[in-house]
């Protein structure tokens, strides 16, 4: 499709042009500083690191799409769930993360489909703690998840997102599961007396 | 080309932003004693011509009452409503008729244009302006993208959500936004 290819380009123009850069390696020991001080401040309680960094995305997600809204020259609503899988991998992590994650694994019903990631800038020079239980039970990179959560509910699709796979734990891929669960619906203003 | 007024409307239909600028040339003797022009314009003076019947009763009446600025502070929230009530049926409507993708721009009526658009995450930005305006569709993009997220969603101790417009009354949104309409003006 001859619009897609110039939306690229577009990508790519706004990346390069519009985005605030910032140090690679800055983000990846801030990111890294906060998921160590959270692993701390729960006693290693990974499940509810977890839970946090879900959290702390979803602030972050409820804010950011709206700078994604305004940097990313779309004007059209998504059309369909497949369209906004598009959208999320070759737009949304292109500007902000400068990475494009494979989307793959679609549900026959159009409703879930998985990001693969080739890479992560999260996870530069991680290793998870050697305690025998971060390797099974914390995602270092959850705050994706509650990121994509937090946007796409601000424009109206309530989301599941959670990771399955991370190299990280010693698996072949990262991968990051996305089910649509419903459209919201415009809300109404109250009635009058 | 003149504005007079402009709503933010957050997605929880509330109007957590109004704003109103006074004609430059004031054809009525109640130029002088408004005193919004200054660059403050905070408190609701009038709205254009006819927005509604309250709106002009209240001008009309209130030279130097002292609760005058209660009734036109109570008539303004009105007017937001009526103003949302009336863009939201008319985007449904439209919509309706048109397709998803058609989009409800603008509206006119013999005394003022109403200019809408309506951002992806259910932002919704109204103008009033002369009848004489073109399209300020990317006028109001221009305030979505420049003045909106720059100063009050990337302001990292607003809120997220702006019950009754807190957060979004800050100093350098409010300055930008009447610096930009008034070099429209």
């Amino acid at each position: 499709m001859a619009s897609s290819k110039a939306s690229r380009l577009g990508e790519e123009y706004v990346w390069r042009t519009r985005m605030d850069k910032v140090n690679a390696e800055l983000v990846v020991l801030t990111y890294g500083a906060m998921v160590a001080q959270l692993c701390k401040d729960f006693d290693s309680d990974y499940v509810k690191v977890n839970q946090q960094l879900d959290k702390m995305g979803y602030n972050i997600g409820l804010r950011l799409i709206e700078d994604y809204l305004a940097k990313s020259n779309t004007f059209k609503r998504c059309s369909n769930f497949r369209e906004t899988a598009e959208m999320i991998a070759k737009v949304g992590f292109k500007i902000f993360l400068n990475i494009t994650p494979t989307i793959t694994n679609w549900t026959s019903d159009g409703k879930q489909f998985s990001l693969v990631f080739d890479e992560n800038p999260f996870a530069d020079f991680v290793e998870l703690p050697d305690d025998g239980r971060a390797q099974d039970e914390l995602w270092y990179s959850n705050i994706l998840c509650g990121v994509l959560r937090g946007a796409l509910e601000m424009v109206q699709m309530q989301v599941e997102a959670k990771f399955v796979s991370d190299v990280l734990r010693g698996n072949d891929t990262t991968e990051m599961r996305i089910s649509l669960i419903r459209y919201i619906d415009d809300e109404l203003p109250p009635e009058d007396d | 080309m003149t504005v007079y007024s402009f709503y933010i409307f957050d997605r929880h239909t509330e109007c957590i932003y109004t704003k109103t600028w006074l004609p430059q040339t004031s054809s009525t003797s109640d130029g002088p004693s408004s005193g919004g022009g200054g660059g403050g314009g905070q408190q609701q003076q009038h709205g254009p011509p006819g927005t509604s019947t309250s709106t002009s009763t209240t001008t009309g009446s209130g030279s130097g009452s002292g609760n005058t600025t209660m009734q036109l502070r109570a008539s303004s929230a009105d007017d937001a409503k009526l103003i949302f009530g009336t863009v939201f049926s008319l985007r449904n409507m439209v919509r309706k008729l048109g397709g998803d993708d058609d989009a409800f721009v603008a509206f006119r009526t013999a005394h003022y244009k109403l200019h809408y658009y309506e951002t992806a995450s259910s932002l919704r930005l109204v103008m009033l302006t002369d009848t004489g305006t073109p399209s300020m569709r990317n006028v109001l993009h221009q305030v979505y993208i420049n003045l909106w997220v720059e100063y009050v969603v990337k302001n990292p101790l607003s809120p997220v959500e702006h019950k009754r417009g807190v957060g979004v009354k800050n100093e350098l949104f409010e300055m930008a936004l009447d610096q930009f309409i008034r070099g429209l003006m």
